[in-house]
């Protein structure tokens, strides 16, 4: 029944944008605007299973997701909204929707404003825009730093942020930072609790505090633009395990280092982006600890071969060390991937693109923190994937 | 007689000087509500970006686009530094991660010129040429090294007779030097019609700005409507 509401919402989307090219109406003399999206995907691989999607000989078009959002000007300087998102991909989701953000948003000046509600979080380069589809060039995003099955884990967070642009001159350029706190509450329809299943916990709750920031320094040089994150977080997770209560909490202060840089002259474009991931957990009520140590990388190059003609291609490189997996040697497939990928996509309208994606895949990286090679799809694992990603996409 | 000679000259001086005229010159235009008669490049560029929705002297300001066209496409290099997909990828960043607002885009000048004229704290652009009823043309001028230089006296410049009668208008820019005490201490000519920067530049000697702490160099554009 979910399903099929689902797909009446998709062929809806699907059909109207075009006519609706984002709606406003009036209330209280105040503008709401509203505006959708939705992107159908379809993957076919061979090698391993990928993203908890039987993909693998035949292929699955389980990769779905859309949205809705209303948002209002209400004075000058305060703004308010909200969007409401699902997602079907694999055996995650399965349409069960969220509040995706809610922000009441007052700018005092420029250099200064404050959000508080939902809120997306700026971590990197496209943590707060990593699944809205029609953004990218590319269908999957490097995966190894925007894992899409691990979305729920930091793209957004109950709190507040302060923000603002802060303009040096012509000569030094202007400075955008973001400093946010808040916590992270994680659906259990999420990749890291369905990856705890395969070990017989079923999560019934998963997050904790976040805190962070982002600077951002938009360069003299026209199109240069280089920036910093980092994130903190004190998780507590609790589910139910052989009818067991079981306990997971950070030792000490989990932590997210992003650099990054991004770079657009004419019709090309370019980002680097470098990220790392250390966390050191108890698990299993204690019994356990586990320091895990994630690096990743990529190289990125668009160019635009007309209006409506991108292509691209990335490199990334993923690694992870446990010490719980004893997973120490990163240059054993189950410690790493490495993916080279090409896209093209094509904008039929403003509203409308489609795009076609190979991925080259050395590695399958599976240890406690997983990176979209599942055991329930890959009973025994083989060292490479190569995969074709069809996807389709609509806004308004 | 003396007409017939003076017109050759004048058509080749036009010809001459209206190359950057016919290579996509904007106007930026405002709701009479909009109480400056002039507004920096940087905040503009804040308007719409949408970092702003009020300008430094209180204002209420709303920014409206254009959708394509040579006005646009100008408007976009001159102000903004963004592509087209550059700046459609920007706005729908704002808007789908609760961040801001689509702004108001319209398909043509006559569209844009009457939205402005109705919609408190409208901001727009338009091709210079473009007949601006019912609506402010805004001055635009560099952010000077230490501060603001708000224009307190204006004199219009004297259109030409000669090329009001042939309707031919456009844009000129001038780099303009103001004293520490507001005088107009240099007026340079950086493009346009030579015999209307002859007229802007007249004009623009005998403006009055704010005082300041230093001599400030800035940009500024003076409009020739030829439909007046």
């Amino acid at each position: 029944m979910r399903q099929r509401i689902a797909t009446m919402a998709l062929i809806w989307f699907c059909a109207v944008p075009a006519v609706l090219q984002g709606q406003e109406l009036k209330l209280f003399d105040r503008t709401v605007q509203f505006h959708g999206f939705a992107s159908q995907g379809f993957v076919h691989t061979d090698g391993n299973n990928w993203l908890t999607m039987n993909t693998n000989n035949v292929g699955s078009g389980e990769f779905t997701d859309f949205g809705l959002n209303a948002s209002a000007q209400v004075t000058d300087k305060f703004r308010m909204g909200a969007q409401v998102y699902d997602r079907n991909l694999g055996q995650l989701g399965q349409y069960h929707p969220s509040l995706d953000w809610a922000v009441l948003d007052y700018r005092f000046t420029t250099w200064f404003g404050m959000r508080a509600g939902r809120v997306k979080t700026k971590l990197g380069l496209f943590t707060d825009t990593q699944d809205l589809d029609f953004l990218h060039t590319f269908a999957l995003m490097p995966q190894g730093v925007y894992p899409l099955d691990l979305r729920d884990s930091n793209i957004a967070h109950y709190g507040g942020d302060i923000y603002g642009t802060i303009n040096l001159g012509q000569k030094r350029g202007s400075f955008s930072y973001t400093g946010y706190a808040g916590f992270r509450d994680d659906s259990i329809y999420s990749g890291y609790e369905y990856f705890l299943q395969t070990v017989h916990n079923h999560t019934k709750h998963y997050g904790g505090l976040q805190y962070g920031g982002d600077l951002r320094w938009n360069t003299p040089v026209k199109g240069l633009t280089v920036g910093a994150s980092r994130l903190e977080e004190d998780l507590k997770g609790f589910g139910i395990r052989l009818g067991i209560p079981v306990h997971e909490w950070s030792i000490t202060p989990d932590f997210t280092n992003q650099f990054y840089g991004e770079y657009t002259r004419g019709r090309w474009h370019f980002d680097v982006e470098a990220k790392r991931y250390y966390r050191h957990h108890y698990v299993r009520n204690g019994a356990f600890d586990d320091h895990l140590n994630v690096h990743a990388w990529y190289v990125a190059g668009c160019f635009r071969v007309m209006k409506r003609l991108e292509v691209g291609s990335y490199y990334s490189r993923y690694t992870m060390t446990s010490t719980f997996f004893k997973l120490f040697d990163t240059s054993l497939p189950s410690a790493h991937d490495y993916d080279k990928v090409v896209s093209a996509r094509v904008d039929f309208n403003r509203y409308w693109n489609v795009k076609v994606e190979g991925h080259f895949m050395d590695g399958y990286a599976y240890g406690p923190y997983p990176n979209g090679f599942y055991p329930q799809q890959n009973p025994t694992y083989k060292p490479n994937t190569n995969a074709l990603v069809l996807k389709t996409g609509v806004n308004f | 007689m003396k007409n017939q000679t003076l017109l050759p000259l004048v058509a080749a001086v036009v010809l001459l000087g209206s190359v950057q005229v016919l290579a996509g010159e904007v106007k930026v235009i405002a709701n009479p509500s909009v109480r400056s008669d002039s507004i920096t490049v940087a905040e503009l560029r804040s308007v719409f970006l949408e970092e702003k929705r009020s300008l430094s002297d209180g204002s209420h300001a709303e920014p409206v686009l254009a959708r394509s066209g040579a006005a646009h496409q100008a408007f976009l290099k001159q102000y903004l530094g963004k592509s087209e997909e550059a700046l459609e990828n920007y706005y729908r960043t704002l808007v789908f991660t609760g961040t801001g607002l689509m702004p108001k885009t319209l398909p043509s000048d006559t569209e844009i010129i009457a939205y402005v004229a109705k919609t408190r704290g409208a901001i727009g652009y338009v091709d210079v040429n473009a007949a601006a009823e019912g609506v402010k043309v805004l001055t635009i001028a560099q952010t000077g090294s230490k501060a603001e230089r708000h224009l307190i006296t204006r004199v219009e410049p004297e259109y030409p007779e000669t090329l009001q009668r042939l309707q031919i208008g456009g844009t000129v820019r001038l780099s303009v030097t103001i004293s520490p005490k507001g005088a107009v201490e240099n007026v340079t000519l950086l493009g346009g019609n030579p015999i209307l920067a002859e007229a802007a530049i007249k004009a623009v000697k005998q403006w009055v700005y704010s005082p300041g702490p230093s001599r400030t160099t800035i940009e500024v554009t003076v409009p020739f409507e030829s439909h007046r």
